[in-house]
């Protein structure tokens, strides 16, 4: 498929209309709308259960493209089911692509994940890590943030750092798979697309992780979802890469990352994260980000 | 005709071959792993073209890659066991829920803890209440007979239900039977090729399993009348598979009904292990008959009145027991026959759990202790396993 160079390259078509359930300014909701926009209505989305699983609410969708909800762990295993099916029928054209968030991507979903990834699946596995259990209203996940606050990692006289542990670095453990892994963001729209439409003429698995910017859960105004997609790839808490064979692609350098300070400010989930905290997150993106560098062009895992 | 020996295991994967399965998603358990591995060297031979082999990472993802597969229009087949069975329970109401006529045969064995290997029926009456259809088989020749019904009963647009074929594990599924395996033909003239009505088609585009709100009693109603739909679909088949394999079955099994005044239930192999108990306890005049549960769900309850009815007391053999309660398909009985003009009396024994074997012996003390609630007129509900341990 042709690259799109910039914006105006994009196809207007939209397969993902009006009237979804989905709050003003979701990240993950723009998302699927624009992955459409590249895989088109011959898609089976096969969606776990989260903020995503509202966009059908029978008996009407805001999809042009076929949907199957199953359960909250096992997306990949029914992409599997789905893609040998097609494939046994003789179809061997339509997209099966899995949208699924961060919790039941990291934490329950992995066995079913892992193993997809290692059989080399024809699928499309799409994550929109919103860094938290967001539909039940933003609860811990292994995606969430050191110093983020969550509903079940509250501050407090005891904790006043929030989420003590460190995500997983998901796109190593993907990239050791053997399999296409890479970040997006809705900031850089033609770089997602790209990597969308790369993984759609792949004969096997991909995954792309977008960072699903969550209003409620992160606590923004609404408005300001591209911004914060933005400075999140800025100052180094969301990267643009991609590891194939192993070999890691840094898709958008800086010669400098912009302080996190800003990117944390813009958002109530950091609100009252003591200067320590900051200090240590800050040294959390710093250390990637050195080893994002220092492995630029070389293998990685 | 001529006769194969094979194992219960073997004879379910003769079943997913001869109906033609595209799919087998599979995760080795015992006692069901000879079943898959009987597959996985047919596909190894290429003896299965047409069908995708895929082993995954667990059992809920065996049942989760069926019901991709079925959603997209593909004849599904898997196998498992026990505690496989109980991590597939959550999508097992799934694959009801979106009518996915998936056909699953379970080796039933006893569940954690403590371990056992050995065969009891909990883990497949755990999912009496999942929408499957649930069938019982007596011996390996009911087992493959029942796959092949299955697919035609499971796939009938009045049913699209999926449906699971217990056997005991152990007892059918490593003891060799010789049983009859039809052709290829004879089962394609029984069973044709998979065409659903309801699927994911290129240029249209459809949802499957969105969340609901007021209309959630109305799909599960339609899952209980399409179950229910099943018994007469199940009485219907009969006629072709009669004409075609020679073999007929009802929806319960009866034996030595007609005179008999004390009526064993039973379930699985112990039946034919009563059976022949029976015939011994006729020639010492004991009028004694038996009554084979077969399909448990949907429920074949006027099958199960009818054949009971006559009946002066009944025993409920139950290898399966609901701590606090007794054995499941006692109340079940009890139920059946509650608004009956005439009721027999009803007596429950829980027996052979974690594969104690069911001996002849046993059946018979269990029919004196029957004769004796008679003729003190008060049945009991009775744990019939625990001495000699």
């Amino acid at each position: 498929m042709q690259e799109f160079k910039s914006l105006k390259d994009i196809p207007e078509q939209d397969y993902f209309t009006g009237g979804s359930s989905t709050c003003a300014g979701c990240g993950p909701s723009l998302g699927l709308k624009l992955a459409l926009k590249v895989l088109g209505p011959e898609t089976i989305i096969i969606n776990s259960a989260g903020c995503m699983t509202l966009l059908p609410l029978y008996p009407n969708t805001p999809l042009k493209a076929s949907w199957i909800h199953n359960a909250i762990e096992n997306a990949a295993s029914t992409a599997a089911g789905a893609r040998h099916g097609l494939d046994m029928l003789g179809d061997k054209d339509m997209n099966v692509v899995v949208y699924a968030g961060d919790g039941a991507t990291y934490d329950i979903g992995f066995a079913s994940l892992s193993a997809a990834a290692a059989k080399n699946e024809r699928i499309i596995y799409i994550c929109y890590n919103n860094q938290s259990y967001g539909n039940t209203g933003f609860q811990w996940s292994t995606a969430t943030p050191y110093g983020s606050e969550t509903k079940t990692t509250p501050r407090g006289k005891e904790n006043p750092t929030g989420t003590t542990v460190v995500n997983k670095d998901m796109l190593k453990i993907m990239g050791a798979h053997r399999v296409y892994a890479a970040t997006a963001s809705l900031a850089y729209p033609v770089d997602f697309l790209n990597k969308l439409g790369r993984a759609k003429e792949r004969d096997g698995f991909s995954y792309i992780e977008l960072l699903g910017a969550c209003t409620a859960g992160w606590n923004y105004d609404p408005r300001l979802t591209i911004k914060i997609s933005k400075l999140a790839v800025r100052c180094g808490m969301w990267p643009l890469y991609e590891i194939e064979h192993g070999m890691l692609n840094l898709n958008k350098d800086f010669s400098e990352l912009k302080p996190v300070d800003e990117f944390l400010n813009m958002q109530g989930r950091y609100r009252a994260l003591p200067p320590n905290g900051v200090e240590r997150l800050q040294g959390l993106i710093n250390e990637h980000w050195a080893e994002l560098k220092e492995y630029n062009g070389q293998r990685y895992v | 005709m001529k006769q194969t020996l094979v194992t219960g295991n073997e004879a379910a994967a003769w079943g997913a071959r001869l109906v033609r399965a595209k799919y087998i998603p599979n995760f080795p358990i015992t006692p069901q792993t000879e079943c898959i591995e009987t597959l996985a060297r047919w596909s190894a031979d290429g003896e299965l073209p047409g069908t995708y082999f895929d082993r995954m990472e667990s059992e809920h993802s065996v049942m989760s890659a069926a019901v991709g597969a079925a959603a997209v229009g593909t004849r599904v087949f898997t196998a498992t066991s026990s505690q496989g069975l109980l991590l597939m329970h959550e999508v097992l109401y799934i694959a009801a829920g979106m009518r996915l006529p998936i056909v699953m045969a379970n080796i039933s064995r006893g569940l954690s803890a403590p371990v056992t290997l050995w065969s009891d029926h909990n883990d497949f009456l755990d999912q009496r209440d999942s929408g499957w259809l649930m069938f019982h088989a007596e011996n390996n020749q009911e087992v493959l007979d029942m796959v092949l019904q299955a697919y035609r009963i499971t796939e009938d647009p009045r049913v699209l239900l999926p449906a699971m074929v217990n056997m005991d594990g152990y007892v059918l599924s490593f003891t060799d039977e010789p049983i009859n395996i039809p052709s290829p033909g004879q089962v394609e003239e029984f069973l044709p090729g998979y065409d659903p009505a309801h699927t994911i088609a290129h240029g249209r585009p459809i949802t499957v399993g969105p969340p609901v709100l007021d209309e959630y009693s109305i799909f599960k109603a339609q899952n209980h009348v399409a179950s229910r739909n099943a018994l007469a679909v199940i009485e219907e088949v009969q006629d072709d598979f009669e004409r075609i394999f020679g073999r007929r079955y009802h929806l319960v099994d009866g034996f030595m009904l007609e005179d008999a005044e004390l009526v064993l239930v039973t379930q699985g192999s112990m039946s034919t292990t009563a059976k022949a108990a029976i015939l011994e306890m006729r020639d010492e005049g004991i009028k004694v008959g038996l009554l084979r549960l077969r399909v448990i769900r949907p429920w074949p309850n006027e099958a199960v009145a009818g054949a009971l009815k006559d009946a002066k007391a009944i025993a409920v053999i139950d290898r399966n027991v609901a701590p606090g309660k007794g054995g499941i398909m006692f109340p079940e009985i009890i139920e059946t026959l509650y608004n009956l003009d005439r009721r027999p009396l009803v007596s429950g024994f829980v027996v052979g759990l974690g594969g104690k074997p069911q001996t002849e012996s046993k059946v018979k003390e269990i029919t004196h202790k029957l004769m004796d609630d008679l003729a003190a007129g008060r049945p009991r509900m009775e744990w019939n396993d625990l001495e000699e341990t």
